[in-house]
């Protein structure tokens, strides 16, 4: 079972991320590279705000000394490039997760169960912390990264929780608790933004967070089909061997 | 076991396999996406920078 899941989570994750990444290229990255010229007109603001990444988790000595400038691929190909692996090594580990999860409730992953269960990510980790987090471009304003990245975690969390309570444990403790946990991080509250203008235009903001949202939708349904799918393909030579023996 | 007591999932898998195999996926999975989405290295972020703001991960 292990192999199974190992070989179906990569054909998976492969699969979704081979759309994905050409979604991303054609929807998204255009509109980061556009919003990035507005966050390079602000020189000094863009130091300010990388200051508190380095240090907030300097366990090891990230800060490269002023003038240095730290790696990244160049522009073009090489970023598109490893955009695609980004795309790839996230899908896989959704994948792995969602198979982890389907098993651990004790359902098959058939390709309708890995769906239901893949809306249930895209429910989780996209729409939810969306709500209070918006999808960002470089450039606008935000809270502090550690911050927003806790609560992105803990929003996560709870929304699946309160999905597994309400979903598959149905008793009425379980939907109250579910519900309780699924809305209490938007009563505490998403980290907020300072207030002060951005230079990037609203437009521009909006069509990236609708388009980010569109291509997640369509990245967790790749997912929870493709894994249903390979699960059932890898299976096919251990069902065989047990219905003889 | 516990998970005996679970639903039995696909014909032909041996039921002590499953515990391994949950927590090896989810170990693997976190891993992955905690390097892809989170790792605070400025490489790794620079690298997955157009993946982290269109999956919406918290990004600069």
């Amino acid at each position: 079972m292990i192999i199974r899941l190992l070989s179906a989570a990569l054909a998976a994750g492969f699969f979704a991320a081979v759309v994905v990444t050409g979604l991303e290229l054609t929807l998204t990255s255009p509109l980061i590279v556009a919003a990035e010229r507005y966050e390079q007109a602000e020189p000094s603001h863009q130091a300010a705000r990388a200051l508190p990444i380095v240090l907030a988790h300097a366990g090891h000595d990230h800060a490269a000394p002023d003038g240095a400038p730290e790696w990244q691929p160049g522009p073009g190909l090489p970023r598109m490039a490893f955009t695609g692996l980004a795309t790839l090594v996230g899908a896989v580990g959704y994948a792995l997760l969602l198979g982890a999860v389907m098993l651990a409730c004790g359902r098959e992953p058939t390709p309708q169960v890995a769906l239901a269960f893949a809306v249930a990510g895209f429910a989780s980790v996209a729409l939810a912390p969306g709500l209070g987090l918006p999808p960002e471009l470089p450039g606008s304003e935000a809270a502090p990264l550690a911050v927003r990245q806790a609560w992105w975690v803990m929003t996560a969390a709870a929304t699946a929780m309160g999905l597994y309570l309400i979903v598959v444990r149905r008793s009425l403790i379980a939907i109250l608790g579910g519900l309780v946990l699924m809305i209490a991080p938007h009563v505490v509250g998403a980290p907020q933004a300072p207030e002060g203008a951005s230079g990037l235009p609203a437009a521009l903001a909006a069509q990236f967070a609708a388009r980010s949202l569109a291509i997640s939708f369509v990245f967790w349904t790749l997912l929870g089909l493709g894994l249903g799918r390979a699960w059932q393909v890898f299976g096919r030579g251990t069902a065989r061997g047990t219905a003889r023996g | 076991m516990t998970t005996s007591t679970l639903a039995p999932v696909a014909a032909g898998t041996r039921a002590s396999e499953r515990p391994i195999a949950v927590a090896l996926a989810a170990f693997l999975g976190l891993g992955l996406l905690f390097m892809v989405g989170f790792s605070p290295a400025i490489a790794f972020h620079n690298a997955a920078h157009d993946f982290r703001h269109t999956q919406n991960f918290p990004c600069h």
